[in-house]
């Protein structure tokens, strides 16, 4: 039996979904119920603004994980899951807004319409997309996504023109939904929910099926599965709990508009995922929650997040192939002592943290120097004024303007080469 | 936009107006085609030789267009054109070699979800330098003619170049593949990479020339037709899709496959857009026009506002009855 | 010729033809596997033997001709419906799910066979039964130690096993397996050799091998493929002496 692979290089091979489930180890449990213990309590000691933000990253976590089980669990990579999230949005706002604005189930219930429209959509879009697969399928998904995101601004009855569609959330159950602490906690509840769901679906068969179209959907048909069938079949739950997601931002925004159906919404919920780790079940939860996070506390401070959430992507997906989630798996599979371990992550967080310094710091400074605004203000001939960054002004015509980034940016990748360099030599010499 | 009922006109000037729609469409259809295959095709080629699916091509296409933007108010218009593309071929390199070969051992899906961030970040920066808005790309006023008169319009002369470009190049890569021995070394990189490179042909540089090619193909699109049509942050994507669409229906890795459906979606798209009809028009015809009013919804929809989304509607059809695709091998 | 059948077939081929474009790969095939039996098919590399598999399995429709299982027509079925009709095959390229464990790649063949596929609402482990017969296969391709072991981290000829235990699961009443036993030692061989006697009783088996020992002991009768075509079918004895198989494929080899 071969060694297990140390280096951060090459992919954990064990995703921990295909261990046996004889239960995860107690660690885990214990951290699981601090962390809905910390969910319930949260909204106690927390701003509303921030109290939004956690229903946006419970939301996002969800739909995160329901895009999981169609690409990370059954290898199947969809490009246009913003359409099921779309529809569901949508589904429930047109039910709340039914029998004269009553709704047509109790406020609470009322995301099982988000359900119900991202599984049919689900269907359709499944099936048509699973007569193919690989980048086939990718390609077909993000056309169809593409088909609806064309087709919505014309069906004003359905979508609403530019202004959307809009609702109100009505009382129900002794609650008045009016307050985003309420919401929260039906967010909370119904993301908790669907997310044990998705979780015991991995340890049905169909769940364990999702797995083998994942690793030899060829295989499978030979083992006497009708392959098309199974693959549609993880479509709709992915569509059906991805419409949910979309059911409960509609409750909680009180409206949408066509502009869910954008590329922007379906190629979020890629990098979130592959960002968090798609080997690990909570690791696209974890990496949208992270992602969303960040957004909410940056959006205010910069105009470029969606590069910086880009840039993360791709250094990701080449330097940590597993995403988030994988710096735990690493971390058990590796055999040295926890000290030496955690040296060698501060080393690493050092070398990136300079790095990402280096880089904001170049993406501000271009940020604010390309702005219509200081364009300007532009004289010909006379020097560029100064650039107002991190409480200090930066002349650009100044030497040490653009040298401090390309510094931060070459000492950061010194740090992070030598760190690689030095665990690599520590795995050869451990190997020998 | 044409009025196709002759309702009052003489059948004279409807039939000239059918035939003025008709040979527009047709010679439009034809050159979008062209311009839709030189991007489709750097894309299958890439596809077939390295499995990838280049998601970010169709950004090329963009920093084409922005480049030779850029580069005109300096250097002028036909410097411009091309120097466009030979930078952008050489980002391909740069993308190949730095970011694709590093992540090849983690599988096909991998790289694509690479390029798909790269094409995210490219979009960004874009943004970042230019504005998220179009930008006043023109078709310099020395271009801005009419080439000849069709039924009393004139016919843009720049559209007609970009047809002419377009098969120029078509033809060069035709030539280049089948009669030069740099051709056949790239074909038999294309089947067989490992066979190649066995045989001694140095297997990686071929990758990189053959990406780098295929983005500067890109490029060369993008700056020439960045011109005519509209230059903004969005029209990778915009392309990306319908590229996406074209060689899912003519299959991936059949440059034949990607001509005919470049061509045939070239033709439907500039066809549709002429039609004002909706299917309740039509239905008027036979007396159910009122009914289809009322029920409105897509039945009232004119095709020339759906004209953007035929082509996806093709696709669907070419799944439903040859999944394989026009051309494509089956899988 | 071979000798009279007083038993029913369980697997026929009439006259099958498959090109793949310009290439006529198998041209015009008659074979025939009784209840039962235990048949080889020998054949120089190249002369079609795993094309053969591939007609028979589903994965391609044959040019010409009729394939029957039994009195079932089912050249041109889909592969999981033949499947389904009591046919498995095993791959001569290992074919398994590379990043499940090798208890989760026999459950899956498993599963199917309880039509489990689309059972979304109870865990696997609830299934007795599915877990029984999963663990007794472990047990019969001895890959006991190995259960929780990744498919992709076996050593070649453990996957073989599993290989063939995946075949196995399905419980089919006709077994085609391509090259089982290569890459396996002496032992390997022996004892998987063994196991397929057992378990092919009250089943029909056909098997694609090049280890002579193993075909003349272990089969009724062999089947020699020569260019898409056979040129000869009976009995051990009487292949090992005939003169065009010599000449074709086995050579001196036999002499020894």
């Amino acid at each position: 039996m071969t060694t297990m692979n140390n280096s951060l290089d090459k992919p954990v091979a064990a995703p921990v979904l295909a261990a046996k489930p004889a239960g995860a180890p107690m660690l885990a449990k214990i951290l699981l119920a601090a962390l809905l213990l910390l969910l319930l309590a949260m909204p106690g000691f927390l701003s509303t603004s921030l109290v939004n933000a956690a229903i946006q990253m419970l939301i996002m976590a969800l739909f995160a994980s329901a895009f999981n089980v169609l690409a990370g669990q059954g290898g199947m990579l969809s490009f246009g899951h913003a359409a099921y999230f779309g529809i569901g949005a949508f589904a429930t706002l047109h039910a709340m807004n039914a029998v004269s604005g009553q709704g047509l189930l109790p406020t609470p219930l009322l995301p099982v319409f988000g359900a119900i429209g991202g599984a049919i959509t689900g269907l359709v879009a499944g099936w048509f997309s699973s007569k193919r697969s690989g980048v086939y399928f990718s390609m077909i998904t993000l056309a169809l996504a593409e088909l609806l995101h064309a087709l919505a601004p014309h069906l004003k009855s359905v979508f609403g023109g530019e202004s959307g569609v809009p609702s109100m959330r009505m009382p129900a159950w002794g609650f008045t939904f009016g307050t985003p602490v309420e919401v929260y906690y039906l967010t909370l509840a119904w993301v908790v929910a669907s997310l044990a769901l998705l979780f015991f679906f991995t340890r049905t068969p169909l769940g364990r099926l999702t797995l083998g179209l994942r690793e030899n959907a060829h295989r499978l048909k030979f083992l006497g599965y009708n392959v098309h069938m199974a693959r549609v079949m993880v479509f709709v739950i992915s569509a059906t709990f991805t419409g949910i997601a979309g059911g409960l931002l509609a409750m909680s925004n009180e409206a949408a508009n066509y502009s869910v159906f954008e590329v922007r919404l379906s190629s979020e919920v890629v990098l979130n995922s592959y960002i968090g780790g798609v080997g690990v079940f909570f690791g696209p939860a974890l990496g949208a929650a992270v992602m969303t996070f960040f957004g909410y506390a940056v959006s205010d401070l910069t105009r470029s997040w969606l590069l910086y959430q880009g840039i993360i992507f791709v250094a990701v997906m080449m330097f940590m192939p597993n995403g988030l989630s994988g710096i735990v798996a690493w971390w058990r599979a590796s055999k040295f002592t926890g000290a030496t371990k955690l040296g060698y992550v501060l080393a690493w967080s050092v070398g990136t943290l300079l790095c990402a310094a280096g880089v904001v710091f170049i993406v501000e400074l271009l940020q604010r120097m390309l702005s219509d605004d200081y364009q300007f203000q532009l004289v010909q001939g006379q020097p560029w004024p100064a650039l107002n960054l991190f409480g200090q002004a930066w002349l650009p015509g100044a030497v040490v303007t653009w040298l401090l980034p390309v510094a931060l940016l070459a000492i950061g990748g010194v740090v992070l080469k030598l760190t690689s360099a030095r665990w690599q030599a520590l795995n050869d010499g451990e190997a020998q | 936009m044409v009025a196709m009922c002759g309702k009052g006109s003489s059948s004279r000037t409807f039939w000239n107006k059918l035939m003025e729609f008709f040979t527009v469409s047709l010679l439009n259809g034809t050159i979008y085609g062209l311009l839709l295959f030189m991007v489709s095709a750097g894309l299958t080629l890439i596809f077939g030789m390295m499995g990838v699916l280049n998601f970010a091509h169709t950004s090329f296409y963009m920093i084409g267009a922005y480049l030779a933007y850029s580069l005109q108010k300096v250097i002028g218009f036909w410097p411009a054109i091309i120097i466009a593309p030979i930078i952008v071929g050489f980002l391909g390199v740069i993308v190949e070699r730095f970011f694709l070969r590093r992540v090849h051992k983690y599988g096909h899906a991998h790289e694509l979800l690479v390029t798909f961030g790269l094409s995210f970040i490219i979009a960004e920066l874009i943004k970042l330098f230019f504005g998220n808005y179009p930008v006043n790309y023109q078709v310099p006023s020395s271009l801005n003619f009419a080439a000849f008169q069709l039924f009393g319009t004139d016919y843009p002369f720049y559209r007609l170049m970009m047809g002419v470009i377009s098969l120029l190049m078509f033809g060069l890569i035709f030539l280049l593949l089948s009669r030069t021995r740099v051709g056949i070394v790239v074909r038999s990189a294309i089947y067989r990479p490992k066979m190649a490179e066995a045989l001694g042909h140095n297997v990686p540089l071929v990758f990189m020339g053959v990406f780098g090619v295929g983005a500067g193909l890109a490029g060369l699109a993008g700056a020439v037709a960045g011109a005519f049509y509209t230059t903004n942050p969005n029209m990778a994507l915009e392309l990306g899709v319908l590229v996406f669409v074209v060689v899912v229906i003519g299959g991936l890795g059949s440059l034949e496959g990607a001509m005919v459906s470049s061509i045939l979606i070239g033709l439907i798209s500039s066809f549709a857009v002429g039609i004002d009809l909706s299917a309740a028009d039509v239905l008027g015809y036979v007396g159910a026009g009122e009914w289809a009013q009322q029920v409105g919804g897509l039945l009232t929809l004119k095709i020339s506002s759906l004209a953007a989304t035929i082509p996806f509607a093709l696709m669907l059809l070419v799944l439903l009855v040859r999944p394989s695709g026009l051309m494509g091998e089956k899988e | 010729m071979s000798m009279q059948n007083t038993k029913p077939v369980a697997l026929s081929l009439r006259d099958v033809h498959k090109s793949f474009g310009e290439a006529h790969i198998i041209r015009g095939v008659n074979l025939e596997l009784t209840e039962g039996e235990r048949h080889a098919i020998i054949g120089p590399n190249g002369a079609g033997k795993s094309t053969v598999f591939h007609l028979i399995s589903g994965q391609f429709k044959p040019s010409s001709g009729e394939i029957k299982l039994g009195q079932q027509v089912i050249s041109g079925l889909a592969p999981e419906k033949i499947n389904h009709l009591g046919l498995a095959r095993s791959f001569q390229i290992t074919n398994i799910f590379p990043k499940l464990s090798v208890y989760e790649n026999l459950r899956l063949g498993v599963m199917q066979r309880f039509g489990l596929q689309f059972n979304l609402w109870r865990p696997i482990a609830g299934f007795a039964k599915v877990r029984e017969l999963t663990e007794q296969l472990l047990e019969q391709v001895r890959l006991t130690r190995h259960r929780d072991t990744l498919g992709g981290e076996l050593s070649y000829s453990e996957q073989r096993s599993l290989e063939i235990g995946m075949t196995l699961a399905s419980d089919p009443k006709v077994i085609l397996l391509d090259e089982p036993m290569a890459g396996m030692s002496r032992e390997e061989t022996d004892y998987t050799a063994e196991l397929l006697r057992e378990l092919s009783v009250g089943r029909s088996l056909m098997i694609v091998e090049h280890d002579m020992d193993v075909v003349f002991s272990l089969c009724d009768r062999i089947s020699v493929l020569v260019y898409g075509q056979v040129i000869a079918t009976d009995t051990p004895e009487n292949i090992r002496n005939n003169k065009q198989v010599q000449e074709a494929y086995l050579g001196t080899e036999v002499a020894a």
